[in-house]
């Protein structure tokens, strides 16, 4: 690992995740917008317009000034906390697509230039080589999404490039079309949305209505090709693969962003139907407004979603988040991890902790680790780091050896509470007790009914054979020993025996 | 367990020579549209002219600030790209040290863009130009700052990592300030030096504009040599490689040609003057580049690297280059020769 951990308290998703859709959704604006503002004017002069030209003036300062100034800069900023948050992957995706990058630049110096041009050219330019600087815009705008498109989606379904490492293979990677598609889409969604916000406040009526109601048209044109790009999505054969599904299943983020998008695009599409074609007199910019934030959560759901089914990896089936290449991990065996970080804080459960679980996890704030290993000891904790990557969460395996996941479980157990779970919960006995023990210890691999249900296989047990399973300390590799006190092992074989009683609830703790 | 063995992304995808002239070149292109932002800035309230902002050179300056910003953060983005590429484990390393800082550079930017923005935009008058402008000059002194910092702690890793182990919360400023100061003024002389040109420049058929800027550019000068020798002699060990190596050479050819721009600009020969400064800022561009080998000595050497050549990108991409210059030129010839009255 050669670059330091940044250790702060801020959790690295919410702050990727606060700059990244802030910046997908004005670029995607950027794109769709600079489409609508050309065609628009050309329809304008043709009907020599003049409200509706005025209208695309100002549409054109508010367009320049959001994109330029939050579109780029968050651009750039996205280059700065990426190289903050995950060093290691960064690299690799330069090194890999330095080229395309710097082809996208290329396409970048003809946006912007086009864009400051275009609106300062209204007064200044004749309207044929207005519009002509349009198009340009437009052509450089979209040109750059061909590019990054390639770069974005190949973190999610890099292909053949794990075989051949060429850079096309990696660029036209299987997602790579439906993707364009998508994105294509959403950006004519978002230019007629952000239009239709403008529009809102024309004040001359019949100005407003019509522009309102083209804008509107526009956006609802945008919502269908992004519903091609996403059936497209869904045939990807490479996504329904076991790896993906697995992830979907398994974790509760995936389902809850699909959902979250379903809904934030019917509701955008169907207030763009209604309020901007059917009842354009209603739109007013506090409506345009939450049409604006209901593209947004879908926008921002859609990421959350593609983000959400990548873990644990950064670059899928190539590196985890927390920076490992997945080749080293499996092929490390016994390799000390701490000899291969090259900036140490002198804390060696302090560094573990940052380059194994903290890109992901804080001990106690964003995604605490602290809760799941309340109650639990060192042996339990540095156990269950050996079966880390069979969790229901996908997760990274550990990338040290025996010594150092003790190092680490040891480091952790000081950091949480491990006095018994009757101890932290007193009064808490028999079956109840059961549960809290069965959440701690066991539930991070067995859900009851769900990942790794375990009722099958305790269905003919006794409290004795349960006992005996429990007392054996090499079940699995991955499964740590229990190594709770006989309050904690008794109230567990209680719990597990209530499965079997004829009024046990369906549902148990996760 | 049979491991599968996925592609490694070790090697540089082209000659570390032609990585290195794309480097300086948009370096020195990025410090050019900067030099125009910042240095103008400076010259504005420095300049004092009669009538203040309401003067037309100061009014015609304060419209372009904003596209002199979108051309610094678009010219930024490349010498970035390819410092990141062969440099990229040491300066991510100082960025991570340094990452509060490193990340206030991006939001100061866009503080800052914003601020000129309104201070274009505004009819609120001048006192609430000067603010605007101030707060954006504000900005830009802290991202100056903070890469000054943060470079310089880049070319020094030992350093890092002491700094590291005394706090990885990423709230680090390079202590050393001797490490950086010399090379933050230099920059600063620099910065004013185009500044002042570009003012003297916009201003030129304005006799106080035109002494103004005559003015700043000559004190930059004189500014950015002194510092620059000061940073020179600072170098310690250093000294001695350098002026064994190219870097002297481009030193040399930088401080000639900065020298000739002089006598050129003070007759009013801008072409040639202009030509003769950015000239001058290549060689020190360059110059600035072998320091940093020099300083990585031990810790980063970019010549051992090993190269696997993606000569088909790269032509694609020098098509796509062709391709945008082309367009950018087209696009300006249209603009600045359509008459105001055209629409």
């Amino acid at each position: 690992m050669p670059y330091p951990f940044w250790e702060t308290d801020l959790g690295y998703g919410p702050l990727m995740a606060a700059i990244a859709v802030l910046h997908v959704f004005v670029s995607h604006f950027a794109i769709g917008g600079g489409l609508y503002l050309v065609v628009a004017e050309r329809g304008a002069r043709r009907r020599a317009d003049l409200p509706r030209l005025a209208f695309l003036e100002r549409l054109s300062r508010f367009f320049a000034l959001l994109t330029l100034v939050l579109g780029a800069l968050t651009g750039v900023a996205i280059w700065f906390v990426i190289g903050l948050l995950s060093p290691d992957g960064t690299e690799a995706l330069i090194r890999t697509f330095v080229w395309g990058w710097a082809i996208e630049w290329t396409f970048f110096v003809v946006e912007v230039l086009a864009a400051l041009l275009y609106y300062y050219g209204w007064r200044r330019l004749s309207p044929g080589r207005h519009m002509a600087i349009g198009w340009v815009y437009f052509a450089a705008a979209w040109l750059s999404l061909v590019v990054i498109n390639g770069i974005v989606t190949f973190m999610l379904t890099p292909g053949a490039w794990l075989e051949t490492g060429a850079f096309w293979d990696g660029f036209f990677n299987p997602t790579y079309w439906p993707s364009l598609v998508l994105r294509t889409g959403i950006c004519i969604l978002l230019g007629g949305t952000f239009a239709v916000y403008v529009a809102g406040g024309i004040p001359e009526r019949d100005t407003r209505l019509s522009t309102v109601r083209g804008a509107g048209l526009w956006g609802l044109t945008g919502l269908l090709v992004s519903v091609v790009g996403f059936w497209m999505y869904l045939r990807v054969d490479v996504l329904s693969q076991e790896s993906f599904r697995e992830v979907a299943d398994r974790l509760v983020l995936p389902g809850l962003a699909t959902e979250y998008m379903l809904v934030a695009t019917a509701l955008l599409g169907a207030g763009l139907l209604i309020t901007a074609v059917l009842l354009p007199r209603i739109q007013r910019r506090p409506v345009g407004l939450l049409l604006l934030l209901f593209a947004l959560m879908g926008m921002g759901s859609f990421e959350t979603y593609r983000e959400a089914v990548r873990k644990p990896y950064v670059i899928h089936g190539y590196m985890y988040g927390n920076g490992q290449r997945k080749d080293r991990v499996e092929a490390g065996g016994e390799e000390s991890l701490l000899e291969r970080i090259a900036y140490r804080t002198g804390d060696d459960g302090r560094d573990l902790f940052n380059y194994s679980c903290r890109s992901c996890h804080q001990l106690e704030g964003y995604r605490a680790i602290k809760p799941f290993f309340d109650g639990t000891d060192a042996a339990y904790i540095s156990g269950a780091l050996a079966g880390v990557h069979v969790m229901r969460a996908p997760m990274p395996p550990f990338a040290g050896n025996a010594e150092e996941r003790a190092v680490l479980g040891a480091w952790i157990a000081e950091r949480v509470d491990t006095r018994p779970l009757h101890e932290i919960h007193p009064g808490v006995e028999g079956i109840e007790l059961g549960r809290l023990v069965y959440s701690a210890r066991c539930a991070s691999c067995h859900a009851i009914g769900g990942y790794g249900d375990v009722r099958e296989t305790f269905e003919d047990f006794e409290a004795e054979d349960i006992a005996e399973v429990l007392a054996d300390n090499e079940m699995s590799e991955e499964m740590p020993r229990f190594s709770g006190d006989e309050t904690e092992r008794d109230a567990l074989i209680e719990y597990i025996l209530s499965w079997y009683e004829e009024d046990a609830p369906e549902e148990a703790p996760r | 367990m049979i491991v599968l063995a996925l592609p490694d992304y070790d090697a540089l995808p082209a000659p570390l020579w032609l990585l290195t002239v794309l480097h300086v070149l948009t370096l020195s292109l990025h410090f050019a549209a900067m030099g125009c932002l910042f240095g103008g800035l400076l010259t504005l309230f420095g300049a004092r002219l009669p009538g203040g902002l309401e003067h037309p050179c100061a009014k015609r300056l304060v419209t372009l600030f904003p596209s002199l910003m979108a051309a610094t953060v678009t010219l930024g983005v490349a010498p970035l790209l390819f410092a990141q590429l062969v440099y990229g484990r040491v300066l991510y390393s100082a960025a991570i040290v340094s990452g509060w800082f490193w990340l206030g550079i991006p939001i100061m930017a866009m503080l800052a863009y914003a601020c000129l923005y309104a201070a274009a935009f505004t009819k609120q008058g001048v006192g609430r130009v000067r603010l605007w402008l101030l707060l954006a000059l504000a900005g830009l002194v802290y991202v100056s700052l903070t890469y000054s910092s943060v470079f310089s702690l880049a070319e020094r890793p030992d350093a890092q990592k002491t700094y590291y182990e005394g706090d990885a919360s990423g709230l680090v400023w390079h202590p050393d300030v001797t490490a950086w100061i010399m090379r933050w003024l230099h920059m600063l002389g620099g910065t004013l030096t185009i500044g002042g040109f570009f003012f003297g420049v916009l201003g030129r058929r304005d006799e106080a504009a035109r002494h103004k800027g005559q003015f700043f550019f000559l004190v930059g000068t004189g500014a950015a040599f002194l510092t620059g020798m000061v940073y020179l002699f600072t170098l310690g060990d250093l000294l001695k490689p350098f002026m064994k190596s190219a870097g002297i050479y481009s030193l040399t050819f930088g401080i000639v040609a900065a020298l000739i721009a002089v006598p050129l600009y003070l007759k009013q020969r801008l072409w040639l003057s202009g030509l003769s400064l950015g000239l001058g800022l290549l060689g020190m561009v360059h110059a600035r580049h072998v320091v940093r080998d020099l300083r990585l000595e031990g810790h980063l050497d970019p010549a051992a690297m090993t190269v696997d050549p993606q000569w088909g990108l790269f032509a694609l991409f020098a098509v796509c280059l062709l391709v945008a210059l082309a367009a950018v030129a087209w696009m300006l010839r249209l603009f600045f020769r359509a008459d105001a009255a055209g629409a």
